[in-house]
Parts: structure tokens; C-alpha cells; sequence
């Protein structure tokens, strides 16, 4: 330790480079931006946005760890269990071991994080592929086996966000037993230093870039927002073409929405058809040769055949020995509306709970796909 | 040479026209046949718009209900509120072109609106009203 005889020149230096302050700061707000669009599935697209580019922060900061500059390798702060023990304990003791780049302690909240960001991102897009149909994965995997990634995607995120937690703590018990702002350093990327070191190199060209990089994909990724027509709203995710019939889509959709048959299970598409002539309350009157082409289609593709989240999820979410005879009967269908404020189903441009088109954008194609959901 | 391409042309042109046509007369001469009097558009436009109380206690059912009074704009169904596109063949040329289809709506809106089918008087004078919108 020193003391104020013999107090070196301070110094203040660059420690952390440009790229480094860029990714540490582009990733504080992926991750920010997960959670908050991780319970509200009209912004799944955001969510998965925010993903995609934490995966990719991830990528140049595991190969920044080892091409970067000294305090943005891992060389420089993955330390053995004796520097943490002793370092913990001057900790304690009030004197805290002076280090440039991070403390023993910090650097291990570091590999965490990191750790724990690429399990998040990667068991994310295998949920996104199985669950929505989307991104690289789509169609890898049905949806009945995400189970398993969906837990590991939600136990990662609450893990990172714990570590988040110990990080905050060690920046303000750092900043107060250093007494230094380490906040204003991931800024400036300047630290005052009692030591004869020269510091590292901005690397401004290559911080700019990824900055650069990180707003070329958001505006790639949003541009629909702006380029997409005025006659229907955006919609950020385009569902898997459904397959569809001529006579399904006349003879329903001649009154109603032509509710696809993915969204009930075979047994209540049957009793319907069965019951033809009191349609809640009208006679469809149709032709043996119709009844058995509506018959056939809905058979095909009802809820059973899980060819999509809504088929999957609906027929999952029915007990056996019952047979809806109207989608919002369902539990699912249920559970997915029933925050839904009573004022939106009084508003005049919703028909009722049977009008699925008044906010989902893509009713009509069956696919009801998360981000395509407006609130009228 | 160029004379025969341009009938030609002119058949293929007309043709679907024309069996559009002969659709509605087919069936108004089918109607016709069971009918007392010569239809009517008059009686037709009357009818449109009279009301019939409903048997489940909803507001007094007819044809304007879900179709409108006026036949060349878009109509809402009573129940699902869902669009109906005009029935007036002069904004909505596809209109009055398909017998199979024309049958099915008039046996179905009838007993809907009237509780029962409709004669082939009621029929063709409902025809004939949509004709001349």
C-alpha cells in the first residue's frame, strides 16, 4: 500500500476502448429491452430483435476478450479462486487490492454474464423456432418439445439478471471502497490510475463501426414501420402460409371471419358440421358434396395436427371429453384474452370476442402470429 | 383473316357474359313457371324493407337489416358484423351471375327473415328488385 509520501504520479489513462464501451453499453440495452417486451407478446418481434443483437455483441466480445487490447482480454481479469479469496477479504478489510481493468470478483460476474447471455440468446431461438415458426430454426423441431428450452431460456434470463444485480453491487462498492466512478469510466473509458501505465488504444474505428453495424440491422430490422403501406398496418412477423379452401373460406367466410380449422380440435369441427342446420341459431343448409369437402379440410388441419403455435397450444389446452363448440370457449384462447380490458370489447370496431380480425392483423390468414396484434 | 381473330375475340369476350346473364334468366324462368303473377321490382323493394319480429327476441329482421337499403353499398351482418359486399350487379358486377348461389342465399335469408322459404312469386320479384339496382 502506499502512502501520501510516497503517493506515485496518478494518472489517468484509457482502460476501456472504445469497442468495449460500445458493446457494454449496446448490451445494457438488449438486455433492458428483452425483459421489457418478454411478457407482452405483441412485442415479440422487439424481443426477438433484441436477441439477435446481444447474440451477436456476445460473439465480437468473446473474440475481443482475446484479440483486444490488455484490459479487454480475458487474460487480464479471469483470476484463480486465491486472487478472489484475497482480494474479497481486503475487501473487507477496507483496503481493497488495486486493480486497473476488473477485480478478481468483478471479472467472474463478467464470464457469468456472458455465459449466461448466450444461453439465454441460443435456447431463444430454438423456442422462436419451435414455438412461433421463426428465425433459423423454424420448423426444426415441433412445438410439443420446446418445453425444456423455454425453462432454460427463462431460468438463463433470471440467472443473467441476478448477475446483473451482483455487477450493480460491485460497481457501487467498488466505486465507493476505489473511490473512483466507474460509471463515468465506461464512458470516457478513462480511469485515474496510481500506476506508470500508458493505457490501451481507443480502437475508435472499429467502436464506431460496431456501433454502426448495431444501427444498419436495427434500421434493416424496423424498416417495415416506415416503408409498409397505408392500408394495413404492419405486420412485423409473416406466419407460414396456412393451407387453405376455396369452399372453406366461401361457405364460412360468407357471414363470419373463416376461422381456420387449426383453431379447434377435429372432434368439435365434426359436431359443428353435424349440426349444420342450427348453426347457433341459423341452418347452413349445405349440400351432401359441400358438407363433406368442409368435412374433410377441417379434419385435415384441425387442431390436432399442431401445425402451428395456435393449433398446438389450443388442442394442448382442451380436456379430453369436452368438445368446444366455439374457439372462445377453449382455455387457451382464454388465458390469452383474459387481460383484455372490458372497454377494448365495447369499443365499436370490435364486433364482438367472434371478430379476431378487429385486432389481429392476420385473422384472416389463420396464423395469429404474436407481434401481429394491434388494439383498436 | 383479321376479320374471323376479331369475331373470335369478340365470342370469347361475350361469351361468359352472356352465360352470366342467361343464369338469372334461366332462374327467373324457373320461377316464373310457379308463379301467379309477372315479377315485379316494385314488389320486390317493398318487401326489402319490411320487418318480421324475430323468433329469439333480437331486433325485427329483413333483408335491410344485414343488406341495407341501399343495394350499391356495403352491408354489415346483423350477428358477426362482418362486411357484405353490395348486391347491386351495377357496383358489384359479380353479383346475380352464379344460380347455385343465388338459390342457397334466397332459401337461407328467406327463412332467416320470413321463418320460411320463399315462393317463387317472392323469389323472382326479390330478383328482379336486385336487378335494377
Amino acid at each position: 500500500m502506499t502512502d501520501a509520501t510516497h503517493r506515485p504520479a496518478r494518472n489517468k489513462i484509457v482502460v476501456w476502448d472504445l469497442p468495449t464501451r460500445v458493446f457494454h453499453w449496446l448490451l445494457v440495452s438488449c438486455f433492458v429491452l428483452a425483459w421489457l417486451t418478454s411478457e407482452d407478446n405483441r412485442f415479440l418481434h422487439v424481443h426477438v430483435f433484441a436477441g439477435y443483437l446481444m447474440l451477436g455483441l456476445l460473439v465480437f466480445r468473446l473474440a475481443w476478450g482475446f484479440a483486444g487490447p490488455r484490459y479487454a482480454r480475458f487474460g487480464d481479469f479471469v483470476h484463480g479462486w486465491d486472487n478472489v479469496r484475497d482480494y474479497l477479504r481486503s475487501l473487507l478489510q477496507g483496503r481493497p487490492q488495486p486493480f486497473v481493468g476488473h477485480n478478481p470478483a468483478g471479472g467472474w460476474a463478467i464470464i457469468g454474464m456472458l455465459l449466461m447471455g448466450f444461453v439465454v440468446t441460443l435456447s431463444g431461438i430454438v423456442v422462436l423456432g419451435m414455438e412461433e415458426g421463426h428465425g433459423p430454426l423454424r420448423g426444426w423441431m415441433s412445438p410439443a418439445s420446446a418445453g425444456v428450452f423455454r425453462e432454460l431460456h427463462e431460468t438463463g434470463a433470471g440467472l443473467f439478471l441476478a448477475l446483473v444485480g451482483l455487477h450493480l453491487l460491485g460497481v457501487v462498492v467498488g466505486a465507493l471502497a476505489h473511490r473512483e466512478n466507474l460509471v463515468l469510466a465506461m464512458i470516457t473509458g478513462r480511469k485515474w490510475v496510481e500506476d506508470i501505465d500508458t493505457g490501451v488504444r481507443h480502437h475508435s474505428l472499429l467502436g464506431a463501426a460496431l456501433l454502426g453495424l448495431a444501427s444498419m440491422a436495427a434500421a434493416d430490422y424496423f424498416a417495415g414501420y416506415w416503408l409498409h403501406g397505408e392500408e394495413q398496418a404492419y405486420q412485423p412477423f409473416e406466419g407460414r402460409p396456412l393451407p387453405q379452401s376455396d369452399t372453406w373460406n366461401t361457405e364460412c367466410g360468407d357471414c363470419h371471419l373463416a376461422y381456420h380449422p387449426t383453431l379447434l380440435p377435429a372432434r368439435s369441427w365434426n359436431k359443428l358440421l353435424e349440426q349444420q342446420h342450427d348453426h347457433f341459431g341459423e341452418d347452413l343448409d349445405l349440400d351432401p358434396d359441400t358438407l363433406a369437402e368442409l368435412r374433410a379440410f377441417a379434419n385435415r388441419y384441425a387442431a390436432e395436427s399442431g401445425i402451428d403455435e395456435p393449433a398446438y397450444k389450443i388442442n394442448r389446452s382442451i380436456p379430453r371429453d369436452q368438445t368446444p363448440l366455439r374457439i372462445t370457449d377453449t382455455p387457451y384462447w382464454r388465458h390469452k384474452h383474459e387481460d383484455i380490458d372490458a372497454a377494448v370489447w365495447r369499443n365499436p370496431k370490435v364486433a364482438g370476442k367472434s371478430d379476431c380480425a378487429a385486432c389481429h392483423l392476420d385473422a384472416e390468414q389463420g396464423t395469429f402470429e404474436d407481434s401481429d396484434m394491434r388494439l383498436p | 383473316m383479321t376479320d374471323i381473330l376479331r369475331m373470335l375475340a369478340l365470342c370469347l369476350l361475350l361469351g361468359p357474359m352472356l352465360a352470366q346473364a342467361a343464369a338469372l334468366d334461366d332462374l327467373l324462368q324457373q320461377y316464373a313457371a310457379e308463379a301467379q303473377r309477372p315479377f315485379s321490382a316494385e314488389a320486390g323493394k317493398r318487401m326489402w324493407t319490411q320487418t318480421h319480429p324475430s323468433p329469439k327476441g333480437g331486433p325485427d329482421r329483413s333483408c335491410s337489416l344485414c343488406h341495407g337499403e341501399d343495394l350499391s353499398r356495403v352491408g354489415k351482418h346483423a350477428r358477426t358484423g362482418k362486411k357484405i359486399d353490395p348486391l347491386a350487379p351495377s357496383v358489384n358486377p359479380e353479383r346475380l351471375t352464379d344460380a347455385k348461389h343465388m338459390r342457397k342465399w334466397l332459401k337461407r335469408n328467406c327463412k332467416w327473415v320470413l321463418g320460411r322459404e320463399c315462393t317463387a312469386q317472392e323469389k323472382g320479384d326479390f330478383l328482379s328488385y336486385i336487378r335494377s339496382q
